[in-house]
């Protein structure tokens, strides 16, 4: 795991980087439609994320 | 009641302290820190203050448009300075004005507090830190210092900087006008002038430094906060950082040249590079900002297409309602950012066609920008969101209601740490204004105190805000390597900041009491 972060670390937080910006618009249109299971899936990738970026940022 | 508001009041706390906590005691970078932030913003606000996944939703949703405004002018920031330095534009800067002044204290004033203000006069959003920092180290100082100095120089500058965008939301949400908001504004901001030219030179080189920059400090002070109170009073106010940092500019040059300061004689040194080509990407710079946000037609023209997304009314389970509306608009064609990106992309083909730049530049230019560029974001995307989490849960406003209470009568001491707080948490002097300016109207009125004055108070707040606002210290420190090792800079800004607002909350004070 950590070898694969050294290697691809700039990938994945460019990764991060991505979901943490396009994630949003993405909870924004499932809210707008009503879809609190779609809201939920997509909290629960945005919290991992965060949690990446908190461990590896 | 009283213990359960006070723990309330703790918990709303909880993220900020997070943050300042893991950055400055713990040396995280700002990027781990604001995630960290996040999650707890996040628990508290669940747990505590009834925030629900529809109105996580539409908060975040916020958040991103406001980090893509943010975000917009970091990276066009990062790759002009990487257009200019791959040239070694910058090095040539660096030689260029130790020629003109071998005194460190000028160069300290020239760039830190003189030309960040005009950047902020003209763009903000963190390029004065972003642009001034790299000059900085060019001259010799160290990267600590080269961000903290523009962070803390510039800060005057910021509610009549950006063309007074930070002070046209200080009217909008207040409802009041200019002659009723300059006066006060202008005085605080003025005194604050000399502070931060104080503070700039003091965090380079301590008290000796700072007497013998006194008389500098003194006549350009003056200069700038003279010209700002003038043009902001007479209904310039669009103009109003603009046109005190190009005075004190001209006031600047004239003051190097007293026997006082002209006692280190001037670096001989030559440079590859001409001093007006190492500057060109600057000037051009200057030519285009000032061009699409002072000359109408040319704004009409860039602002035809805005991005934005329209939100219901956000509903807490405690009932706490944020109002519908637009969320931040992103000017694509007229934003700061494009503006920058205009000058680089001009500036890179003026650098080109002289031919300063070695094959394969461009690739080493994106890769640079890329690799500095994406840790800055990771902290202000997830520090913007949070602060979005938080106001949208009743928390920021429980904060500030919290600080009202416990300082009752003396209101007016404290009423620039709210525009601080706003500041800091957010990145902006606007925001702050929008989140607090009601809640300060307010509280001024209930209390019988001049509304001008207390909202006064709260923009100075709010501008000093830039100064330790990990946003724009995110942004500094990407631009000179110390991406990842922000605590240090915070460190060092966030004890001026905080005397500062100390200082215009007393002088607050005493101005309640003639009002």
């Amino acid at each position: 795991m950590d070898s694969l972060l050294k290697k691809h670390g700039n990938a994945l937080k460019t990764t991060a980087l991505i979901l943490m910006l396009a994630i949003p618009f993405l909870l924004y249109a499932a809210a707008l439609h009503g879809s609190i299971l779609q809201v939920k899936l997509l909290m629960a990738i945005f919290i991992v994320n965060m949690l990446f970026v908190m461990k590896n940022g | 009641m009283i213990d359960l508001f006070f723990v309330k009041w703790i918990l709303a706390f909880s993220p900020i302290l997070t943050v300042l906590v893991l950055m400055i005691f713990k040396d995280w970078s700002g990027s781990r820190a604001g995630a960290a932030g996040w999650l707890v913003s996040l628990i508290t606000a669940t747990f505590v203050f009834g925030a629900h996944p529809v109105l996580i939703a539409y908060s975040q949703a916020k958040g991103a448009l406001l980090s893509l405004n943010v975000l917009y002018i970091i990276w066009a920031a990062l790759l002009l300075y990487n257009v200019v330095n791959e040239t070694g534009a910058i090095k040539a800067i660096g030689i260029g004005i130790q020629r003109f002044s071998g005194d460190k204290s000028i160069q300290i004033l020239i760039f830190g507090w003189i030309f960040a203000s005009f950047l902020q006069g003209v763009a903000g959003y963190g390029v004065p830190i972003a642009v001034v920092a790299p000059l900085l180290v060019g001259l010799g100082f160290s990267p600590v210092v080269a961000v903290a100095v523009p962070a803390i120089g510039h800060s005057w500058s910021v509610t009549f900087g950006s063309m007074g965008a930070s002070f046209q939301a200080l009217m909008a949400v207040s409802g009041l006008g200019a002659p009723d908001l300059a006066p006060w504004s202008a005085t605080l901001l003025g005194i604050t002038t000399f502070l931060c030219g104080i503070c700039a030179v003091h965090v380079y080189g301590g008290w000796k430094i700072t007497k013998h920059s006194a008389l500098a400090i003194l006549v350009i002070g003056t200069a700038m906060a003279g010209t700002q109170y003038i043009l902001a009073v007479s209904g310039m106010w669009t103009l109003g950082g603009f046109g005190a940092s190009l005075v004190g500019l001209c006031s600047g040059l004239l003051v190097a040249k007293l026997k006082i300061y002209n006692q280190v004689p001037p670096s001989q040194t030559q440079s590859e590079m001409r001093l007006g080509w190492a500057l060109s990407a600057y000037f051009i710079l200057i030519g285009i900002v000032s061009s699409g946000v002072m000359i109408p037609p040319v704004e009409a023209f860039l602002g035809q297409v805005n991005l934005t997304l329209v939100f219901p009314d956000i509903v807490s389970m405690k009932g706490w309602v944020t109002q519908a509306g637009k969320g931040k608009a992103i000017n694509i064609f007229g934003h700061g950012g494009a503006l920058l990106l205009y000058a680089t992309i001009i500036g890179f083909m003026v650098y080109r066609s002289k031919g300063f730049y070695q094959s394969h530049a461009l690739k080493t230019i994106v890769q640079k920008t890329i690799k500095s560029g994406v840790p800055t974001s990771l902290g202000i995307v997830s520090m913007v969101c949070f602060a979005m989490i938080m106001d949208h849960c009743q928390m920021i406003t429980i904060l500030a209601e919290g600080i009202s209470r416990v300082f009752g009568s003396i209101y007016p001491l404290v009423s620039p740490w709210i525009g601080l707080l706003g500041a800091f948490m957010t990145g902006s002097n606007t925001n702050s204004n929008v989140v607090f300016g009601v809640l300060q109207q307010e509280t001024a009125q209930l209390a019988g105190l001049s509304a001008g004055l207390i909202l006064a108070a709260q923009t100075t707040g709010g501008a000093l805000g830039s100064m330790i606002a990990p946003a724009k210290i995110l942004v500094g420190c990407s631009t000179v390597g110390l991406s990842g090792k922000e605590g240090p800079v915070l460190k060092a800004t966030l004890q001026y900041g905080l005397i500062i607002t100390g200082v215009v909350g007393m002088i607050t004070m005493l101005f309640s009491f003639i009002s």
